[in-house]
Protein backbone atom coordinates (compact mmCIF):
# COMPACT_ATOMS: atom_id res chain seq x y z
CA UNK A 1 0.00 0.00 0.00
CA UNK A 2 1.42 3.24 -1.10
CA UNK A 3 -0.11 5.99 0.81
CA UNK A 4 0.85 9.49 -1.07
CA UNK A 5 0.34 12.98 1.21
CA UNK A 6 0.12 15.23 -1.96
CA UNK A 7 2.60 18.43 -2.28
CA UNK A 8 5.22 19.50 0.66
CA UNK A 9 8.36 21.25 0.60
CA UNK A 10 7.41 24.77 -1.36
CA UNK A 11 4.35 23.39 -2.66
CA UNK A 12 1.47 24.00 0.14
CA UNK A 13 -1.40 22.71 -2.00
CA UNK A 14 -4.83 24.63 -1.11
CA UNK A 15 -4.24 27.20 1.22
CA UNK A 16 -7.48 28.43 3.19
CA UNK A 17 -7.49 31.88 4.54
CA UNK A 18 -7.53 30.87 8.21
CA UNK A 19 -3.73 29.39 7.39
CA UNK A 20 -4.76 25.94 6.71
CA UNK A 21 -2.27 24.37 4.17
CA UNK A 22 -3.20 21.37 1.95
CA UNK A 23 0.41 20.21 2.71
CA UNK A 24 0.51 20.04 6.40
CA UNK A 25 -3.37 18.59 6.86
CA UNK A 26 -2.62 15.62 4.52
CA UNK A 27 0.80 14.40 6.42
CA UNK A 28 -1.20 14.76 9.61
CA UNK A 29 -4.32 12.62 7.78
CA UNK A 30 -1.46 10.11 6.39
CA UNK A 31 -0.67 9.14 10.27
CA UNK A 32 -4.20 8.06 10.82
CA UNK A 33 -4.96 6.50 7.41
CA UNK A 34 -1.76 4.32 7.99
CA UNK A 35 -2.60 3.10 11.43
CA UNK A 36 -5.62 1.79 9.96
CA UNK A 37 -4.53 0.58 7.21
CA UNK A 38 -1.45 -1.61 8.97
CA UNK A 39 -4.63 -2.67 11.17
CA UNK A 40 -6.45 -4.30 8.30
CA UNK A 41 -2.56 -6.23 7.53
CA UNK A 42 -1.13 -4.02 4.78
CA UNK A 43 2.26 -3.27 4.76
CA UNK A 44 2.10 1.03 4.06
CA UNK A 45 4.91 2.91 2.65
CA UNK A 46 4.81 7.05 2.46
CA UNK A 47 5.87 8.71 -0.61
CA UNK A 48 6.67 11.61 2.33
CA UNK A 49 7.15 11.41 5.52
CA UNK A 50 7.74 15.07 6.02
CA UNK A 51 7.88 18.06 4.69
CA UNK A 52 9.30 16.98 1.39
CA UNK A 53 8.18 17.89 -2.10
CA UNK A 54 8.34 14.42 -4.39
CA UNK A 55 7.94 14.86 -7.72
CA UNK A 56 5.04 13.22 -9.49
CA UNK A 57 7.51 10.92 -11.04
CA UNK A 58 9.11 9.83 -7.86
CA UNK A 59 5.70 9.39 -5.84
CA UNK A 60 4.40 7.00 -8.59
CA UNK A 61 7.76 5.23 -8.76
CA UNK A 62 7.13 4.02 -4.74
CA UNK A 63 3.86 2.00 -6.29
CA UNK A 64 5.52 0.74 -9.74
CA UNK A 65 8.58 -0.83 -8.08
CA UNK A 66 6.46 -3.07 -6.57
CA UNK A 67 4.12 -5.82 -7.90
CA UNK A 68 0.62 -5.90 -6.25
CA UNK A 69 0.97 -2.01 -4.67
CA UNK A 70 -2.15 0.06 -4.38
CA UNK A 71 -1.70 3.62 -4.31
CA UNK A 72 -3.77 6.19 -2.34
CA UNK A 73 -3.29 9.92 -2.83
CA UNK A 74 -4.67 11.94 -0.06
CA UNK A 75 -5.64 15.98 -1.04
CA UNK A 76 -7.66 18.63 0.35
CA UNK A 77 -9.56 20.79 -1.80
CA UNK A 78 -10.22 24.82 -1.51
CA UNK A 79 -13.48 24.30 -2.76
CA UNK A 80 -16.75 21.53 -2.11
CA UNK A 81 -19.04 21.87 0.55
CA UNK A 82 -17.10 21.28 3.72
CA UNK A 83 -17.12 18.02 5.58
CA UNK A 84 -17.71 15.86 2.13
CA UNK A 85 -14.87 13.58 0.47
CA UNK A 86 -14.32 12.33 -2.91
CA UNK A 87 -12.68 9.56 -4.72
CA UNK A 88 -11.10 10.62 -8.31
CA UNK A 89 -9.45 7.82 -10.44
CA UNK A 90 -8.10 8.80 -13.73
CA UNK A 91 -9.83 9.81 -16.96
CA UNK A 92 -9.43 7.05 -19.80
CA UNK A 93 -5.95 7.71 -21.75
CA UNK A 94 -6.40 7.76 -24.90
CA UNK A 95 -5.38 4.11 -26.75
CA UNK A 96 -1.64 3.55 -28.50
CA UNK A 97 -1.71 2.50 -32.25
CA UNK A 98 0.54 -0.25 -31.32
CA UNK A 99 0.67 -2.10 -28.00
CA UNK A 100 3.86 -4.07 -27.55
CA UNK A 101 3.27 -5.42 -24.27
CA UNK A 102 5.69 -2.78 -22.49
CA UNK A 103 3.64 0.05 -20.80
CA UNK A 104 5.15 3.87 -20.63
CA UNK A 105 5.84 5.40 -18.28
CA UNK A 106 3.73 8.33 -19.25
CA UNK A 107 0.60 6.10 -19.28
CA UNK A 108 1.28 3.99 -16.25
CA UNK A 109 -2.24 3.98 -14.87
CA UNK A 110 -4.06 2.78 -18.38
CA UNK A 111 -4.22 -0.99 -17.85
CA UNK A 112 -5.09 -0.37 -14.28
CA UNK A 113 -8.08 2.29 -14.91
CA UNK A 114 -10.74 -1.06 -14.18
CA UNK A 115 -9.49 -2.17 -10.76
CA UNK A 116 -8.75 1.60 -9.77
CA UNK A 117 -12.90 2.26 -10.84
CA UNK A 118 -13.23 -0.99 -8.41
CA UNK A 119 -11.09 0.26 -5.75
CA UNK A 120 -12.47 4.24 -5.67
CA UNK A 121 -16.71 2.85 -5.77
CA UNK A 122 -15.68 0.67 -2.49
CA UNK A 123 -13.64 3.80 -1.13
CA UNK A 124 -16.43 6.20 -1.86
CA UNK A 125 -19.91 4.29 -0.72
CA UNK A 126 -18.22 4.22 2.50
CA UNK A 127 -17.27 7.15 2.65
CA UNK A 128 -20.53 8.90 1.71
CA UNK A 129 -21.71 6.78 4.77
CA UNK A 130 -19.50 9.23 6.78
CA UNK A 131 -19.77 12.27 5.24
CA UNK A 132 -23.45 13.49 4.03
CA UNK A 133 -23.45 14.75 0.65
CA UNK A 134 -20.53 13.41 -0.37
CA UNK A 135 -20.87 11.46 -4.30
CA UNK A 136 -22.37 7.77 -4.47
CA UNK A 137 -19.59 6.92 -6.56
CA UNK A 138 -15.73 7.63 -7.89
CA UNK A 139 -15.46 10.55 -10.50
CA UNK A 140 -12.67 10.46 -13.13
CA UNK A 141 -10.60 13.39 -13.78
CA UNK A 142 -6.94 13.94 -15.65
CA UNK A 143 -5.34 13.80 -12.45
CA UNK A 144 -1.43 14.19 -12.91
CA UNK A 145 -0.30 11.82 -10.17
CA UNK A 146 -2.51 9.32 -11.37
CA UNK A 147 -1.34 8.55 -14.80
CA UNK A 148 1.96 6.96 -14.21
CA UNK A 149 1.27 5.02 -11.52
CA UNK A 150 1.10 1.45 -12.61
CA UNK A 151 -1.53 -0.13 -9.77
CA UNK A 152 -5.14 0.52 -8.94
CA UNK A 153 -4.37 3.96 -7.65
CA UNK A 154 -7.36 6.64 -6.20
CA UNK A 155 -7.13 10.45 -5.20
CA UNK A 156 -8.93 11.45 -2.36
CA UNK A 157 -10.07 14.89 -2.07
CA UNK A 158 -11.28 16.03 1.52
CA UNK A 159 -13.35 19.63 1.68
CA UNK A 160 -11.84 21.32 2.27
CA UNK A 161 -9.08 24.20 3.56
CA UNK A 162 -11.40 26.83 3.12
CA UNK A 163 -12.95 26.16 7.09
CA UNK A 164 -13.01 28.78 9.97
CA UNK A 165 -12.61 25.82 12.05
CA UNK A 166 -9.54 23.73 11.76
CA UNK A 167 -10.91 21.24 14.58
CA UNK A 168 -13.81 20.53 11.96
CA UNK A 169 -11.32 19.41 9.02
CA UNK A 170 -9.01 17.47 11.43
CA UNK A 171 -12.43 15.30 12.89
CA UNK A 172 -12.82 14.15 9.80
CA UNK A 173 -9.40 12.24 9.52
CA UNK A 174 -10.47 9.50 11.94
CA UNK A 175 -13.65 8.70 9.18
CA UNK A 176 -11.73 8.84 6.14
CA UNK A 177 -9.09 6.65 7.42
CA UNK A 178 -11.89 4.36 8.31
CA UNK A 179 -13.30 4.03 4.57
CA UNK A 180 -10.01 4.10 2.89
CA UNK A 181 -8.68 0.87 5.00
CA UNK A 182 -12.26 -0.79 5.08
CA UNK A 183 -12.25 0.15 1.32
CA UNK A 184 -9.09 -1.19 0.52
CA UNK A 185 -9.86 -4.53 2.53
CA UNK A 186 -12.97 -5.23 0.62
CA UNK A 187 -11.37 -4.69 -2.89
CA UNK A 188 -8.25 -6.90 -2.29
CA UNK A 189 -9.55 -10.22 -2.94
CA UNK A 190 -10.63 -8.50 -6.84
CA UNK A 191 -6.74 -7.26 -7.49
CA UNK A 192 -4.48 -10.52 -6.02
CA UNK A 193 -6.99 -12.64 -8.39
CA UNK A 194 -6.81 -10.59 -11.06
CA UNK A 195 -2.50 -10.37 -10.93
CA UNK A 196 -2.25 -13.85 -10.48
CA UNK A 197 -5.07 -14.80 -13.13
CA UNK A 198 -3.36 -12.56 -16.11
CA UNK A 199 -0.12 -13.63 -15.34
CA UNK A 200 0.95 -9.76 -14.77
CA UNK A 201 2.07 -8.74 -18.09
CA UNK A 202 3.81 -5.66 -16.91
CA UNK B 1 -29.15 61.68 18.97
CA UNK B 2 -26.46 63.14 16.97
CA UNK B 3 -24.67 59.93 17.48
CA UNK B 4 -27.81 57.94 17.08
CA UNK B 5 -27.79 58.97 13.58
CA UNK B 6 -23.80 58.75 12.68
CA UNK B 7 -24.02 55.17 14.07
CA UNK B 8 -26.52 54.81 11.13
CA UNK B 9 -25.27 56.88 8.38
CA UNK B 10 -21.52 55.72 8.93
CA UNK B 11 -22.28 52.32 8.00
CA UNK B 12 -24.57 52.85 5.31
CA UNK B 13 -22.02 55.33 3.44
CA UNK B 14 -19.06 52.95 3.75
CA UNK B 15 -21.00 50.85 1.86
CA UNK B 16 -21.56 53.10 -0.88
CA UNK B 17 -17.75 53.70 -0.68
CA UNK B 18 -17.08 50.40 -1.32
CA UNK B 19 -19.79 49.72 -4.05
CA UNK B 20 -18.21 52.73 -5.63
CA UNK B 21 -14.98 51.48 -5.82
CA UNK B 22 -15.81 48.09 -6.23
CA UNK B 23 -17.77 48.99 -9.27
CA UNK B 24 -14.84 51.19 -10.41
CA UNK B 25 -12.50 48.14 -10.31
CA UNK B 26 -14.90 46.21 -11.99
CA UNK B 27 -15.31 48.62 -15.13
CA UNK B 28 -11.72 48.43 -15.21
CA UNK B 29 -11.49 44.60 -15.82
CA UNK B 30 -14.67 45.16 -17.76
CA UNK B 31 -12.69 47.69 -20.07
CA UNK B 32 -10.16 45.22 -20.47
CA UNK B 33 -12.03 42.37 -20.98
CA UNK B 34 -14.01 44.45 -23.71
CA UNK B 35 -10.92 45.04 -25.88
CA UNK B 36 -10.03 42.00 -25.86
CA UNK B 37 -13.09 40.53 -26.41
CA UNK B 38 -14.51 43.54 -28.73
CA UNK B 39 -13.12 41.84 -31.78
CA UNK B 40 -14.24 38.33 -31.34
CA UNK B 41 -17.95 39.05 -31.34
CA UNK B 42 -19.52 39.60 -34.66
CA UNK B 43 -22.47 41.55 -34.35
CA UNK B 44 -23.80 41.04 -38.14
CA UNK B 45 -24.05 37.35 -37.47
CA UNK B 46 -27.49 36.08 -37.22
CA UNK B 47 -27.74 35.36 -33.04
CA UNK B 48 -27.74 31.63 -32.34
CA UNK B 49 -28.61 29.67 -29.22
CA UNK B 50 -25.20 28.67 -27.51
CA UNK B 51 -25.00 26.86 -24.08
CA UNK B 52 -22.35 28.13 -21.72
CA UNK B 53 -21.32 25.47 -18.96
CA UNK B 54 -20.95 27.19 -15.44
CA UNK B 55 -21.48 25.61 -11.72
CA UNK B 56 -24.66 24.34 -10.68
CA UNK B 57 -25.86 25.97 -7.50
CA UNK B 58 -25.99 23.00 -6.16
CA UNK B 59 -22.51 23.04 -4.80
CA UNK B 60 -21.71 19.57 -5.57
CA UNK B 61 -19.15 20.25 -8.14
CA UNK B 62 -21.63 19.44 -11.26
CA UNK B 63 -21.98 21.80 -13.97
CA UNK B 64 -25.31 23.42 -15.41
CA UNK B 65 -26.01 24.47 -19.16
CA UNK B 66 -26.77 28.07 -19.65
CA UNK B 67 -28.51 29.19 -22.58
CA UNK B 68 -27.51 32.21 -24.26
CA UNK B 69 -28.49 33.86 -28.06
CA UNK B 70 -25.36 34.82 -29.06
CA UNK B 71 -24.41 36.57 -32.36
CA UNK B 72 -21.67 33.70 -33.08
CA UNK B 73 -19.27 33.23 -36.21
CA UNK B 74 -19.50 30.43 -38.53
CA UNK B 75 -15.45 30.32 -38.57
CA UNK B 76 -14.86 27.36 -35.82
CA UNK B 77 -11.72 29.62 -34.69
CA UNK B 78 -13.66 32.84 -34.26
CA UNK B 79 -16.80 30.85 -32.64
CA UNK B 80 -14.39 29.08 -30.00
CA UNK B 81 -13.41 32.38 -28.79
CA UNK B 82 -16.47 34.09 -28.62
CA UNK B 83 -17.59 30.96 -26.30
CA UNK B 84 -14.74 30.87 -24.36
CA UNK B 85 -14.91 34.38 -24.23
CA UNK B 86 -18.28 34.62 -22.82
CA UNK B 87 -17.11 31.64 -20.78
CA UNK B 88 -14.55 33.76 -18.98
CA UNK B 89 -16.87 36.79 -18.65
CA UNK B 90 -19.23 34.58 -16.24
CA UNK B 91 -22.55 34.02 -14.99
CA UNK B 92 -24.83 36.27 -13.34
CA UNK B 93 -23.86 34.46 -10.29
CA UNK B 94 -20.02 35.30 -9.75
CA UNK B 95 -20.26 32.49 -7.07
CA UNK B 96 -20.96 30.05 -10.07
CA UNK B 97 -17.91 30.88 -12.27
CA UNK B 98 -15.87 28.24 -13.24
CA UNK B 99 -13.12 30.12 -14.52
CA UNK B 100 -11.18 32.97 -13.06
CA UNK B 101 -12.16 36.71 -13.42
CA UNK B 102 -8.70 38.03 -14.34
CA UNK B 103 -8.04 35.08 -16.63
CA UNK B 104 -7.87 35.90 -20.45
CA UNK B 105 -8.06 33.75 -23.66
CA UNK B 106 -4.37 35.04 -25.81
CA UNK B 107 -5.29 32.53 -28.54
CA UNK B 108 -7.08 29.96 -30.19
CA UNK B 109 -5.97 27.44 -32.79
CA UNK B 110 -7.66 24.57 -34.64
CA UNK B 111 -5.23 22.11 -36.84
CA UNK B 112 -6.65 20.41 -40.05
CA UNK B 113 -7.18 17.19 -38.19
CA UNK B 114 -9.61 19.03 -35.39
CA UNK B 115 -7.12 19.41 -32.49
CA UNK B 116 -7.50 22.82 -31.07
CA UNK B 117 -5.53 24.56 -28.58
CA UNK B 118 -6.59 27.60 -26.23
CA UNK B 119 -3.87 29.44 -25.15
CA UNK B 120 -5.04 31.18 -21.45
CA UNK B 121 -3.00 33.70 -19.39
CA UNK B 122 -1.08 32.90 -16.60
CA UNK B 123 -3.77 34.14 -14.10
CA UNK B 124 -5.91 31.09 -15.36
CA UNK B 125 -3.55 28.70 -13.38
CA UNK B 126 -2.76 30.64 -10.45
CA UNK B 127 -5.52 32.53 -9.51
CA UNK B 128 -7.74 29.23 -9.71
CA UNK B 129 -8.29 27.57 -6.23
CA UNK B 130 -6.19 24.27 -6.14
CA UNK B 131 -7.52 21.85 -5.72
CA UNK B 132 -8.84 18.45 -8.19
CA UNK B 133 -12.96 19.37 -8.45
CA UNK B 134 -11.76 23.16 -9.15
CA UNK B 135 -9.33 22.59 -11.32
CA UNK B 136 -11.50 20.02 -13.16
CA UNK B 137 -14.46 21.89 -13.47
CA UNK B 138 -12.65 24.72 -14.67
CA UNK B 139 -11.30 22.44 -17.72
CA UNK B 140 -14.73 21.19 -17.99
CA UNK B 141 -16.46 23.44 -18.61
CA UNK B 142 -14.45 24.99 -21.03
CA UNK B 143 -14.76 21.46 -23.08
CA UNK B 144 -18.42 21.28 -22.88
CA UNK B 145 -18.56 24.61 -23.67
CA UNK B 146 -16.52 24.05 -26.82
CA UNK B 147 -18.32 20.84 -27.60
CA UNK B 148 -21.81 22.22 -27.40
CA UNK B 149 -20.94 24.98 -30.06
CA UNK B 150 -17.90 24.40 -32.38
CA UNK B 151 -18.43 20.58 -33.48
CA UNK B 152 -15.32 21.14 -35.91
CA UNK B 153 -13.24 20.70 -32.21
CA UNK B 154 -12.48 17.49 -31.65
CA UNK B 155 -9.99 17.75 -28.70
CA UNK B 156 -8.25 20.06 -26.92
CA UNK B 157 -5.13 21.19 -25.64
CA UNK B 158 -4.90 23.88 -23.33
CA UNK B 159 -1.47 26.12 -23.11
CA UNK B 160 -0.61 28.41 -20.55
CA UNK B 161 1.03 32.06 -22.14
CA UNK B 162 2.42 29.67 -24.52
CA UNK B 163 3.58 26.76 -22.88
CA UNK B 164 2.46 23.32 -22.00
CA UNK B 165 2.29 23.20 -18.08
CA UNK B 166 2.32 19.82 -16.37
CA UNK B 167 -0.29 20.75 -14.73
CA UNK B 168 -3.05 23.97 -14.45
CA UNK B 169 -2.42 24.26 -10.58
CA UNK B 170 -1.32 21.29 -8.83
CA UNK B 171 -3.44 18.60 -9.68
CA UNK B 172 -5.29 18.60 -13.24
CA UNK B 173 -2.71 16.37 -15.86
CA UNK B 174 -2.83 19.29 -18.76
CA UNK B 175 0.10 17.61 -20.77
CA UNK B 176 -2.10 15.24 -23.40
CA UNK B 177 -5.38 16.81 -25.20
CA UNK B 178 -8.90 16.37 -24.20
CA UNK B 179 -11.75 14.86 -25.67
CA UNK B 180 -14.23 17.40 -27.05
CA UNK B 181 -16.60 16.14 -29.58
CA UNK B 182 -16.09 12.52 -30.68
CA UNK B 183 -16.87 12.63 -34.28
CA UNK B 184 -15.75 16.22 -35.16
CA UNK B 185 -17.28 17.80 -38.16
CA UNK B 186 -14.26 18.59 -40.70
CA UNK B 187 -13.29 22.56 -40.69
CA UNK B 188 -13.30 24.19 -44.18
CA UNK B 189 -10.10 23.86 -45.42
CA UNK B 190 -8.51 27.66 -44.51
CA UNK B 191 -4.84 28.77 -45.87
CA UNK B 192 -2.31 28.53 -43.60
CA UNK B 193 -3.78 30.39 -40.05
CA UNK B 194 -1.06 33.19 -39.25
CA UNK B 195 -0.12 32.54 -35.32
CA UNK B 196 -1.19 35.51 -34.07
CA UNK B 197 -3.18 36.03 -30.80
CA UNK B 198 -6.76 37.23 -30.84
CA UNK B 199 -5.87 41.19 -31.04
CA UNK B 200 -3.68 41.72 -33.65
CA UNK B 201 -6.37 40.48 -36.25
CA UNK B 202 -8.58 43.19 -37.66
CA UNK B 203 -11.77 43.69 -37.51
CA UNK B 204 -14.22 42.75 -40.09
CA UNK B 205 -15.48 45.71 -40.76
CA UNK B 206 -11.52 47.72 -41.00
CA UNK B 207 -12.12 49.65 -38.20
CA UNK B 208 -9.00 50.59 -36.09
CA UNK B 209 -8.50 48.72 -32.88
CA UNK B 210 -8.60 52.50 -30.94
CA UNK B 211 -11.89 53.01 -32.39
CA UNK B 212 -13.98 49.60 -30.87
CA UNK B 213 -14.19 50.75 -27.40
CA UNK B 214 -16.77 53.46 -29.11
CA UNK B 215 -18.95 50.35 -29.61
CA UNK B 216 -19.25 49.01 -26.29
CA UNK B 217 -22.56 50.06 -25.13
CA UNK B 218 -24.23 47.95 -22.89
CA UNK B 219 -26.60 47.92 -25.73
CA UNK B 220 -24.39 46.91 -28.23
CA UNK B 221 -22.39 43.92 -26.29
CA UNK B 222 -24.51 40.97 -26.84
CA UNK B 223 -23.26 37.96 -24.62
CA UNK B 224 -22.19 39.95 -21.94
CA UNK B 225 -24.13 37.87 -19.39
CA UNK B 226 -22.71 39.93 -16.12
CA UNK B 227 -23.59 43.71 -15.87
CA UNK B 228 -21.92 44.24 -12.18
CA UNK B 229 -22.04 47.79 -12.47
CA UNK B 230 -25.86 47.59 -13.04
CA UNK B 231 -26.44 45.45 -10.41
CA UNK B 232 -28.74 46.94 -7.54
Amino acid sequence: MVLDPAHGGTDSGARGTGGIRESEVVLEFATQVRRALELQGFQVVQTRQDNENPSFDDRSAKANAQRGAIFISLHVSSTGSPGTVRVYVNSELPTLANASGLIPWERAQAPFLGLSRKLGDQVQTLLAQSFKGSPGTAQAASIRQLRTTAAPAIAVEISSVSVDNRANLDRMAAGVAEAIARGATAFKPSYVVAVTGAGAAQ
Amino acid sequence: MAVVVAAIYFPVLRRRLQKASNAQQQSEEQARRELTQALAMSPSEPRVRAKLFWASDADDGTLLPVTAELPLSSDPVLRSKQVLNTLLAGPVDPELRTLPPDAVLLAFYLLPDGTGIADFSEALATSIPSGIQSEQMAVDSIVKTLEANVPQVGRLKILIHGQEVETLAGHLDLTGTFTVNTKPVPAQPKPAPAVVAAPAQAPPDGKKLVETPAKLTPGTTPGKLAQPEHRP
